[in-house]
């Protein structure tokens, strides 16, 4: 028996070392969300259900991970795609997961979770905007679904192309890019026009290959942005005239992550800068937006801040590691930066 | 602390207070034996001795063992090693993959039958595929077999995983042998098998191994992914497979033999995908039709010049079919043709009684195809690759010293009907092994080794979805230090044996090679990215007492510490690699009385990080899980049986070893074999 006493000893001993080399999961709790500052939407990694929340708060400067967890106490799910404000409310569009988020803009706390599914099969959505008290939803299943922001319920499907990415409002319309990327390598190159009195599609217009973003400036133009394949056939950015619904003019373009403020149409390169096209003058005005040497290795999103001119630019880096947040004044001089988390991939200001 | 620190404590406070259980109950048998019949002698069998290990570190099951160890697969069988790290995806047909030292499953060759099971095209063999049936032994070597007459393969991955499957021994008076058996419980599993053993004559004999597998999969576990503890059932998880292994065996002596073997494996499984919020449903279907002929021929010359040839063709049909893909053509439906045709030729011979020298020399052509149901797949590159692979090794003895060493010349030339190929590569690979006993009279050796060794990117790495047809990926090198001392001893009348074995390792990886998976496949991207350092420590403790009016106590303990990180400047600087827990610890006990055995097994794994960054959002909890098995064996109507029975999972402990794949709970198995 005497022999065993070592081993009996030794095994308990190696237990508890075990146990106690358990690292604790830090949480930090949230309570109260100010009413100034900006989400952050990071994606997370393709089916490692890790999309998360940043909150950076203005006033106090402070930076939260993942607000979304610590005020709900379960995890947004898999890539987070687009998240805007629409009212008092939020909402968040999560792709894989098939769902849309619905969250109190102030508190981050959870109001609704609008499913995305055609019987068990997911819809994939995309990409959300806002008309007259209905949100247009992108889903990869071929649709724009219609949903009431007073009673949060999924209404019509509106079917378009394949694989549709971002939407935009422009005259009573709405303008979808049909990228077709689930047909890889048989991309789309349409955009679908949907009269938003009838919720019918009443143009399909063509672009270039794989139109990702679209986006309508002031003046009766909306912009669309194709990726091309990747490889052999380049980006390149149509201008739709509002009116006629006609494409009058397509061309080559280096250029991908659009956004507009007032009349500057962000967009960042293949060299990985950040550039600016001036809607007005219909030509790239400021080649070169950040001033100060900031180098931002993987730019992935834009967005701008119509009252105070700043713009914030992420770096989602290596792709797996996570990302930051850039915060320029309007000049291209770097404010700030924060740590946010794994592909940064939109920003929603949060305006009182 | 964290949540999961009470549960891990309460485990160990059970294993402790079964351990004690288990040794105190022959304990006092003996004590009674001792005060009451001292006069009698008592019967007390041999020592039985473990092999020791020799001049690399090894670990060894056989047969016997399976079931102490609730094993139903390969991966169960050596998840207690030390220095393993098994990647579960969960469940009967949940992927099972195994990491050894820190080095990804790529860098383990599995050798079946002395031969390579290879797959160029990802590298990474699912032990959960691999089934016991007809195994009877399998070894993990880190680094390589000590036997230098073998294929060049065994010494061209940085660890092996050696299974052997039972030869006939038959004698002219009983020319046959038939095992049958069935394996049922929970996940609906039903699993009957087959093996049929007969003697031709005095040179020939065969073996035929078979099952048939069919299991619903079924399991429920916990999530917080709608919210805190939901309890939803996992789907998509049924498994059918069959597999049939024949082999046949000539013998005309020790030194004139040869065998073929010709395996068969179908199998048609759901995948059951991450569980993500919301959506853990999954759709996604695998087949696979596996084929392989393998032949071994051994001849001896009178003067000890020792020949070893082995031959094998392989082919791998893989298809994957994912309904739930929203692309025009209602889903995706790839598959994928891997052939391959290896001849290796070893030979060896005794220059002198303590020097011996070996050369091996093996070539491979290999081929992928990947085709949709409208035929190849869009740009796809269908690789082949030309690999011939050259060593010498030699075995030098003298004194108290054991010398061994081989250099291993690779060349490697890809070629691609669309893109690039990779560039052709000759890689020189040297390993050296040193062994000192010190006494001669007492088991106590020192060893060391130095292998430095790479893999090659796998097809999948350098051509699937590859935009202009083919990723320029360098080699992934990896060098192992190690240093240690095995001990064992027999004691006295009540212990019979104790085995001790501890390593100390140092390993780097260089040009690690990174998958960066984008939701759109074309943009996922995979390259050389960054250098591992790892340091471990691998413990081994064996122990039995002898066997005392019919009752013995077994005990093995593995224990593996572990610290890799990534040590390239950036990200991840002294990051943990991900799912490489720093603390492993697997305690296996039992206690047998005649022809029964309970045996208690547990796994204590420290927590993980999913990810590059050691940082909260990354984690992964660590898990302690136990698992009890009862075998009884029995003789009725004038055969012999054999009856067994698991409770997984014991504790119904609610885990994951990879992120978002929850593992069983609770669930039991039973078996019943009979011998004919």
């Amino acid at each position: 028996m005497k022999n065993l006493k070592p081993i009996l000893v030794v095994t308990v001993a190696l237990s508890f070392i075990l146990a106690s080399c358990h690292k604790d999961k830090k949480v930090t709790p949230v309570t109260v969300v100010a009413t100034s500052g900006l989400y952050v939407l990071n994606q997370g990694l393709f089916q490692d259900n890790n999309s998360t929340l940043s909150f950076y708060n203005y006033t106090n400067q402070q930076t939260t991970a993942d607000v979304f967890s610590a005020v709900n106490g379960r995890g947004l799910g898999d890539t987070g795609n687009d998240i805007e404000i629409y009212g008092s409310k939020t909402y968040i569009v999560v792709n894989v997961s098939s769902t849309i988020e619905v969250i109190d803009t102030k508190t981050a706390k959870s109001i609704a979770q609008i499913k995305l599914f055609n019987g068990s099969t997911a819809r994939e959505p995309r990409d959300i905007v806002f008309y007259k008290n209905n949100a247009y939803v992108t889903a990869y299943d071929g649709t724009v679904a219609v949903i009431d922001t007073t009673t949060l319920t999924v209404g019509q499907s509106i079917t378009v192309g394949n694989s549709p990415e971002q939407l935009t409002v422009a005259n009573g319309k709405l303008y979808v890019a049909n990228s077709g990327g689930l047909n890889y390598p048989n991309y789309s190159n349409t955009v679908s026009v949907i009269n938003l009195s009838t919720n019918t599609v009443t143009k399909t217009l063509t672009v270039g290959l794989n139109p990702q973003n679209v986006v309508a400036d002031a003046y009766g133009n909306v912009y669309v942005l194709s990726a091309g394949d990747y490889n052999t056939v380049g980006s390149s950015l149509a201008i739709i005239d509002d009116n006629a619904d006609v494409v009058k003019s397509q061309a080559n373009f280096d250029g991908s992550n659009m956004a507009i403020q007032g009349d500057n149409i962000f967009f960042t390169t293949s060299a990985n800068k950040v550039e600016i096209y001036n809607a007005k003058s219909q030509s790239i005005t400021n080649p070169g937006f950040i001033t100060d040497g900031t180098v931002i290795t993987t730019p992935y999103t834009v967005t701008s801040d119509g009252t105070t001119g700043e713009v914030f630019v992420t770096d989602a880096k290596d792709y797996i590691s996570n990302g930051t947040l850039y915060a320029f004044d309007k000049t291209g001089k770097k404010e700030y930066s924060i740590t946010v988390g794994i592909n940064p991939g939109k920003i929603a200001l949060i305006k009182n | 602390m964290h949540k999961v620190l009470p549960y891990v404590k309460r485990y160990i406070y059970r294993l402790s207070v079964l351990l004690v259980c288990f040794f105190a109950l022959p304990c006092l048998v003996f004590a009674q034996t001792d005060t009451t019949k001292k006069l009698k002698e008592v019967k007390v069998n041999g020592s039985n001795l473990p092999k020791i290990q020799t001049i690399t570190p090894s670990q060894q099951i056989t047969a016997n063992d399976f079931d102490r160890y609730s094993a139903l697969n390969v991966a169960d069988a050596i998840r207690d090693f030390s220095g393993v790290n098994i990647k579960d995806y969960g469940g009967i047909g949940g992927l099972k993959t195994v990491s050894i030292r820190g080095f990804s499953a790529n860098h383990t060759a599995i050798l079946y039958d002395g031969v390579e099971i290879n797959d160029d095209e990802n590298g990474q063999i699912d032990l959960s595929k691999l089934n016991l049936s007809g195994i009877q032994q399998i070894t993990l070597y880190n680094a390589q077999p000590d036997d230098i007459l073998a294929p060049a393969r065994s010494f061209a991955s940085a660890s092996i995983i050696s299974i052997k499957t039972l030869k006939p021994s038959l004698t002219a008076d009983k020319p046959y042998q038939i095992l049958a058996g069935v394996k049922a419980g929970s996940f609906g599993l039903i699993n009957p098998y087959l093996q049929w053993q007969q003697r031709i004559n005095d040179k020939w004999s065969f073996i035929v191994n078979s099952y048939l597998e069919n299991a619903n999969g079924h399991y429920k576990y916990k999530t917080n992914i709608n919210g805190p503890d939901t309890t939803l059932t996992r789907n998509n998880t049924a498994v059918r497979d069959q597999q049939v292994d024949g082999a046949l065996y000539w013998t005309k002596n020790d030194s004139n033999k040869f065998n073929l073997h010709i395996n068969y494996y179908n199998s048609d499984r759901g995948l059951p995908a991450a569980i993500l919020n919301t959506n853990p449903t999954s759709y996604q279907r695998l087949w696979n039709k596996d084929f392989f002929l393998q032949s071994s021929y051994e001849y001896t010359w009178n003067n000890g010049l020792h020949l070893l040839l082995n031959t094998k063709l392989s082919q791998y049909i893989t298809r994957y079919r994912d309904p739930s893909y929203l692309n025009d053509q209602g889903g995706l439906d790839d598959s994928y043709t891997q052939r391959e045709f290896y001849q290796s030729a070893a030979l060896d011979y005794h220059i002198f009684s303590n020097w011996e020298v070996s050369y091996a020399t093996d070539v491979s052509f290999s081929n992928l195809g990947a085709y949709s149901p409208d035929g190849p797949i869009y740009k796809y590159a269908f690789p082949s690759r030309f690999t011939l692979l050259n060593m010498l090794a030699s075995n030098f003895t003298i004194g108290k010293w054991r010398f061994q060493g081989d250099l291993l010349n690779t060349y490697v030339n890809e070629q691609v009907k669309f893109g690039k190929p990779t560039p052709q590569e000759t890689v020189l690979s040297p390993t050296l092994m040193a062994l000192f006993k010190p006494f001669k009279t007492q088991d106590l050796q020192f060893r060391a080794f130095y292998k430095d060794i790479f893999r090659e990117p796998t097809f999948d790495e350098q051509y699937y979805f590859t935009l202009d047809g083919s990723r320029d990926l360098k080699p992934e090198f990896a060098k192992q230090y190690d240093l240690g001392v095995t001990y064992r001893k027999s004691i006295d009348k009540f212990i019979d044996y104790v085995a001790f074995t501890v390593d100390g390792y140092y390993n780097t990886i260089t040009n690690k090679i990174v998958v960066e998976p984008n939701q759109n496949i074309a943009l996922s991207t995979i390259i050389n990215l960054g250098k591992v350092r790892i340091e471990g420590t691998d413990i081994g403790i064996k122990t039995q007492t002898r066997k005392t009016n019919g009752w013995r106590g077994v005990m093995a303990l593995n224990y593996t510490y572990q610290y890799a990180v990534d040590v390239d400047l950036g990200p991840y600087y002294l990051q943990q690699i991900p799912y490489t827990p720093k603390n492993t610890l697997a305690v296996n006990a039992g206690i047998e009385y005649n022809q029964m055995g309970l045996y208690f097994n547990q796994v204590v794994s420290s927590s993980r990080y999913f990810l590059g960054q050691s940082i909260p959002e990354n984690y992964v909890d660590g898990y302690a899980v136990s698992d009890l098995s009862y075998v009884y064996k029995f003789s009725a109507y004038g055969y012999p049986f054999a009856f067994s029975a698991h409770a997984d999972n014991l504790f119904n402990e609610n885990y994951v070893i990879v992120r978002s794949f929850p593992m069983p709970g609770r669930s039991f198995i039973c078996s019943l074999q009979i011998k004919i």
